[in-house]
């Protein structure tokens, strides 16, 4: 009974948070002084020099009249509501205009979470075991280099890691290829390979900096459990070492990593703009950011809202299967 | 006073003593150092370009004629602040809200809850850019800081929260509450100091995630373009292609400076956690 | 167990940490070496074996093509439009090798010569004495790649597809210019506009870049149901390469040469077999890439570069080339200056011309010069034409005298003549005080440094901005009583001249004691400001010279297309409302362009321009753009000018049978 309260509640609450997201999203890029007529009409000019007057106003009113701008907000609002949160249909994308946007996402998705996922898992696992070591066994030199080594490497920029990787490994050893290429001829293995070969380089600079936040974060955690009461009381026990930080430390640590887990496997599907821009590596960050650049409002909603969608159900998964975890809290 | 500094740094250990120099250092030259008179280090051709290291220039210059080393300061200063802004901004508003839901709990827990759910399930960097693509780019250092902390409070907040919901099944808490303390009470003298290393640790983290955003931004071309920050020089000496021209005074010293700040206030907070667990099991 | 595989996972995730950070650190020396890939170093002892042996055999591109037989080349911007090759459906990226190598046009340019001569037209148009009816014969013997024969029916139908088709960008256009586009016999077409059009060649055949003309295979096209929405997956073309694999993600393209090249567009006007069996289109994302793609010799040709990423890679392969062998490398006759433009649709001080030219006057153009590419470039200081060197001959030096002689009124009863002829000859002597080899002959000094540029002269600026209202006050300057201050904006991230001219346009100004807020704008912006006047100074670039005829270039500054700030309208962004100028453009627009009248309207309008200065020009446009010659050669370059180097444009085609493998 108190658990059907609890869920109905928070189901709500899930309801609520990805309706006011999306019309977040809605709103905000309409509001901005940036129009994607004008933008399409200046990348056609920046290309092929100047448009006769005439023709620029021709084309302009037409564009207007096929990418759907011509209604009042309120009603573009109501028409999205309707046809993107119920049927996940977003329209055609404006800078490839008439290409669903589903359709060029649904292109897009594989690759990044093909090079998302495993390198947030990865990243996780790593990261905590490290994590948990250092911080249970402060003392220890080798969790002291291993920390040391962390924290050296999780401060530098982003993109910088992604720069050094790509300099030493694409350029100067040439052993995987600069920029992305990916074989779209011939079969299945050829396509793999080249698309493993891309991945390498992106997926290594995501994972360093992964993990070094992830050692950081576990061993802080880990460190402030291991001096609680009942770790200090299980040592007057006399329990192994070994059996303090699996039964004790770890279990009660690992929680709050879990939750946090779920959140950037939720953000997985956001894509990683960095990367893929210096690896070229096909992804929905890069699309976002191009969409935005654009001013491309449909391809802007329909990858924000995946993303909001699913970090939303993967905080909801942790709320619903958090009870059952850490025994101490109840349904209320 | 004096007799408890040097207590003090006598009991400090060595995390928490390197840790206090380097971001002294960092205070200084970003807070002292850069109120010291001289030239705005923006201008262009105020000395001869691309000079190497010398005892004029300690950094050399760039390919613009700026003097790297007061470029630096002032990108140090900058950086700092914003960072500085936007963790205060974070923590403080995170904690407070996450503490309030946590132990308020009913509707004010499920509006509390809905909001800051919101603007974590929204991806920052995006919104971050549309903001910023918006704004032209006019912003100071104060609007770019704001900005930046409209995301920093929400994961804090969510974490806090949760914290607190798993502490007020505790033990300790029951034997607080059953002896009359009050909740607010109760938050203080046994909630906080509990998350006050958690906040530390996100205070950290917050500072340097607001650097890496500005960073981000900035590589992106969207950071104001008269900032001088630790992002913008990175960019600025990215366009004048620094990294195959080996400049590297000039692409190295803001990546360093990053790096190094970061090192300092982590060690500043571990060698503080540990100084406290010392004194606590004395 | 579990604890030893822990800790051992622990050591070895230490190790990648560890190995890679010095890795990283030992970055500056291995770059500094000639650590440069296997390729490289082969390529590099063999120039230095003297002379050009035979490139490397046997590898292979990462698309499965042998790499001798395939022209690698740069595409700046990835496709948003993979798999369509229908140029008149919506957002089809034509720069991606399509028009470049696939496109039938009407009528082509000669970029040498700046003349225009018929691609799938046979000969310029022949029209009646008030321009209103026009007779074009067509081109014999050019076949489609499925063998159907080009005729006047192609061009008929594809006038009328677009005539017919709301969905098609031109429609709306052609259709107030067109009366008829009728079929004579199958090698003449007969067109009827509905009022004097006297340049047809001009406005549908290419001038700059390509042209939106291409003419279709009409038993294709006549069969899709709605041509707006037909890709053309696999398209049938009149040019001399097909489309043999494209990438869904819109990263590249991969053409392949007609094995009926001869019966081409190409084939037949030049009778030149295009060299290459492959040309890939590819992208390579950002400058750092690009580099690194030239120097590891995975790409022949680049769009555009710096100078400090010539100079770096020029320093790591020696088969890397640009334009010119040596100083200035660049070639300073793209038709596109840039410089700053003000929006005067914002009333004033940026409406006052004596304001501008206060601007104009309070900046030190040699400074300038050296920040944005080292001095490189020749000086276009005049609004809306750019000095390339045709125009140079044809509209600078005829007026240097009345340049020279030009004056300005300050206000207080003198005068100061803006114009200072000396700058080609003080920047030669600060580039030779480099190091750097320049000639000494004034004529080639002016070719490669510019006639002059405007006068540095802050005293006389001061008085200027005086005149158009501002006042100087201890703290700074005022206007109409409040603190003056104004922003400044450029276009992040690309376009690195006109960037770095606005950037230093603000060192300059800020030096003088404005106060100005730097803006740099992403392009999700740029342009719609630009259109809605929504900035005070920009970096943007309304400039251009293509033909002696400058019509179309200033057709967009007739002061009637002028709409508020804020609003949309077809005229130029910068809103100059000048009577004169406005007339001017009414009367050339039914003067034919061959009239001498015509010529003289474009110096009057230019004279006009430069007192009025709606623009303050830098450079005219620099273009670095960089060939690497390990698998190919015989690029145009200064010293074999058979074309410009202009990869984007349509003549492209006409360059591929002049790139030879390196044997």
């Amino acid at each position: 009974m108190k658990f059907r309260k609890y869920f109905g509640l928070r189901f709500l609450t899930y309801l609520l948070t990805v309706w006011i997201g999306i019309t977040f999203i809605f709103f905000i890029p309409r509001m901005f002084p940036s129009d994607p007529v004008e933008n399409m009409i200046g990348q056609m000019q920046s290309r092929s020099g100047q448009m006769d007057p005439a023709q620029m106003d021709a084309l302009r009113s037409q564009l207007r009249v096929q990418f759907g701008l011509e209604g009042s907000l309120i009603e573009q609002y109501f028409t999205f509501l309707w046809k993107g949160l119920l049927h996940f249909d977003f329209g055609p994308s404006l800078m490839s205009y008439p290409t669903p946007v589903g359709e060029i996402i649904g292109m897009y998705l594989p690759y990044t979470l093909f090079l998302s996922l495993t390198t947030t898992v990865i990243a996780w696992v790593i990261g905590n075991i490290i994590g948990l070591l250092a911080g249970f066994r402060k003392n220890k030199l080798s969790s002291k280099i291993l920390e040391g080594v962390a924290i050296c490497i999780y401060p530098v920029p982003y993109f910088i890691i992604a720069l050094v990787l790509q300099i030493v490994f694409a350029f100067v050893l040439g052993w995987f290829p600069i920029q992305t290429t990916i074989n779209t001829q011939g079969n299945f293995a050829v396509w793999f390979a080249s698309l493993l070969k891309a991945s390498i380089l992106p997926a290594l600079s995501m994972l360093l900096v992964g993990t070094g936040w992830w050692i950081i974060s576990m061993k802080s955690l880990a460190g402030t459990t291991s001096e609680e009461d009942f770790v200090l009381f299980a040592r007057y026990r006399g329990i192994s070492e070994g059996k303090i930080g699996k039964n004790y430390v770890f279990r009660n640590s690992i929680l709050t990593q879990v939750t946090a887990l779920a959140m950037s496997l939720g953000g997985v599907f956001g894509g990683s703009i960095m990367t893929e821009i210096v690896f070229g590596y096909p992804g929905v960050g890069s699309l976002v950011q191009k969409a935005i650049l654009m001013s491309d409002y449909n391809m802007i909603l329909g990858c924000i809202t995946i993303s909001i969608v699913a970090i939303s159900t993967a905080t909801l998964i942790v709320d619903l299967i958090y009870p059952f975890i850490d025994p101490r809290i109840r349904y209320n | 006073m004096k007799k408890n500094v040097k207590k003090f740094w006598k009991n400090a250990n060595i995390s928490l003593k390197a840790g206090l120099i380097m971001t002294a250092i960092f205070v200084i030259i970003g807070f002292v150092i850069y109120f010291l008179p001289h030239t705005n280090p923006f201008t262009f051709n105020s000395y001869p370009s691309k000079l190497k290291p010398t005892s004029e220039h300690w950094l050399g210059t760039t390919s613009m004629g700026q003097d790297v080393i007061w470029l630096l300061i002032e990108a140090i200063h900058n950086s700092l602040l914003i960072g500085l802004i936007v963790a205060t901004i974070g923590t403080v508003a995170g904690v407070f809200i996450g503490l309030l839901a946590g132990f308020s709990g009913g509707w004010v827990d499920r509006i509390l809850t809905v909001v800051t759910d919101t603007f974590i399930v929204i991806p920052s960097l995006p919104i971050l850019i549309l903001m910023t693509s918006f704004m032209k780019g006019t912003s100071t250092v104060l609007v770019m800081a704001l900005v930046l902390a409209m995301f920093a409070w929400a994961w804090p907040s969510r974490q806090i929260r949760s914290m607190a919901l798993s502490m007020r099944e505790r033990d300790f808490i029951h034997t607080a509450w059953f002896s009359g303390e009050g909740t607010v009470q109760v938050v203080i003298t046994e909630i906080l100091p509990y998350a006050f290393t958690w906040s530390l640790s996100n205070f950290m983290n917050a500072t340097l995630a607001a650097i890496a955003s500005e960073s981000s931004l900035a590589v992106l071309g969207l950071s104001p373009g008269n900032l001088i920050s630790l992002g913008n020089m990175i960019q600025w000496a990215r366009e004048r292609n620094a990294i195959f021209t080996k400049q590297w005074f000039w692409i190295g010293s803001p990546i360093l400076a990053t790096a190094v700040m970061f090192i300092g206030l982590f060690l500043l907070i571990t060698g503080y956690n540990d100084y406290l667990s010392m004194k606590r099991g004395r | 167990m579990k604890k030893a595989m822990r800790s051992m996972l622990a050591c070895v995730v230490a190790l990648i940490l560890v190995g890679t950070m010095f890795v990283g650190c030992s970055k500056p020396s291995a770059t500094t070496e000639t650590q440069t890939p296997e390729a490289t170093k082969e390529a590099s002892k063999e120039t230095a074996d003297g002379g050009e042996t035979a490139a490397p055999t046997g590898e292979m591109t990462e698309v499965g093509t042998p790499r001798n037989e395939t022209l690698i080349v740069e595409c700046q911007s990835p496709t948003d439009t993979p798999g369509q090759f229908n140029s008149y459906m919506q957002g089809t990226t034509m720069g991606f090798g399509i028009h470049q190598l696939m496109s039938a046009m009407m009528w082509e340019i000669d970029t040498v010569k700046g003349e225009q001569f018929g691609e799938v037209a046979d000969g310029m148009p022949v029209s009646n004495a008030d321009f209103t009816e026009h007779t074009i014969k067509i081109r014999q013997g050019i076949k489609w790649s499925d063998g159907e024969a080009l005729t006047a029916d192609d061009v008929v139908f594809t006038f009328n597809m677009i005539m017919t088709n709301t969905g098609i960008n031109q429609n709306a256009y052609y259709n107030q210019i067109f009366q008829s586009v009728e079929k004579v016999d199958d090698y003449t077409v007969k067109i009827v506009t509905k009022e004097s059009f006297p340049r047809l060649a001009q406005r549908f055949g290419v001038t700059i870049w390509g042209n939106d003309l291409r003419i279709v295979p009409e038993h294709i096209y006549s069969k899709q149901a709605d041509v707006t929405q037909f890709k053309d997956t696999e398209p049938v073309v009149a040019g001399p390469y097909t489309v043999k694999a494209y990438d869904e993600l819109g990263k590249w393209i991969l053409y392949e040469r007609r094995e009926d090249w001869q019966a081409s567009t190409v084939g037949v006007v030049t009778g030149k077999q295009p060299q290459a069996k492959y040309v890939w289109f590819r992208n390579l994302g950002d400058d750092t890439s690009r580099q690194m793609s030239l120097i590891n010799n995975e790409v022949d040709i680049l769009c555009e570069v710096t100078p400090e990423m010539l100079e770096v890679m020029t320093a790591q392969n020696p088969n890397i080339a640009c334009w010119y062998k040596d100083f200035p490398y660049a070639t300073s006759d793209d038709p596109c200056s840039k410089g700053i433009a003000f929006s005067m649709g914002k009333g004033a001080p940026f409406d006052n011309k004596d304001f501008r030219w206060g601007v104009a006057l309070a900046m030190n153009f040699d400074e300038i010069s050296q920040n944005i590419f080292d001095g490189v470039g020749r000086s276009s200081p005049f609004p809306i034409l750019t000095n390339t060197s045709a125009a140079q001959e044809l509209y600078v030096k005829p007026i240097l005298p009345w340049l020279e002689a030009f004056e300005l009124d300050l206000g207080d009863g003198t005068t100061v003549k803006p114009f200072d002829s000396g700058y080609a000859e003080r920047i030669a002597q600060v580039l030779r005080d480099k190091g750097y080899d320049i000639s000494t002959d004034h004529e080639t000094l002016i070719d490669m440094f510019g006639a002059g540029c405007w006068k540095y002269d802050p005293a006389a600026a001061e008085k200027l901005f005086i005149k158009a209202g501002l006042e100087k006050k201890a703290d700074g300057w005022y206007f109409n009583g409040q603190p003056f201050t104004f922003n400044m904006s450029y276009l992040a991230d690309t376009e690195a001249q006109a960037g770095r001219g606005t950037q230093a346009a603000y060192d300059q100004l800020t030096k003088f004691g404005f106060k100005i807020n730097l803006v740099s704008e992403s392009s999700a912006t740029w342009s719609t400001n630009d259109v809605t006047g929504q900035y005070d100074i920009g970096g943007y670039w309304p400039t251009g010279f293509i033909t002696k005829d400058i019509y179309s270039q200033i057709n967009g500054w007739d002061g009637d297309l002028i709409v508020p700030v804020g609003e949309r309208g077809s005229g130029q962004g910068t809103r100059w409302n000048n009577a004169k100028a406005t007339d001017i453009i009414h009367q050339l627009a039914v003067l034919s362009p061959d009239d001498p009248k015509s010529y003289d309207l474009g110096l009057e309008f230019f004279k006009n321009a430069i007192e009025e200065l709606p623009f303050i020009g830098f450079h005219s446009g620099v273009k670095f753009v960089p060939t690497n010659s390990t698998y190919w050669n015989n690029y145009p370059s200064a010293d074999n000018p058979y074309n410009g180097p202009w990869w984007w444009w349509s003549c492209f085609k006409y360059i591929t049978t002049e790139i030879s493998p390196v044997k």
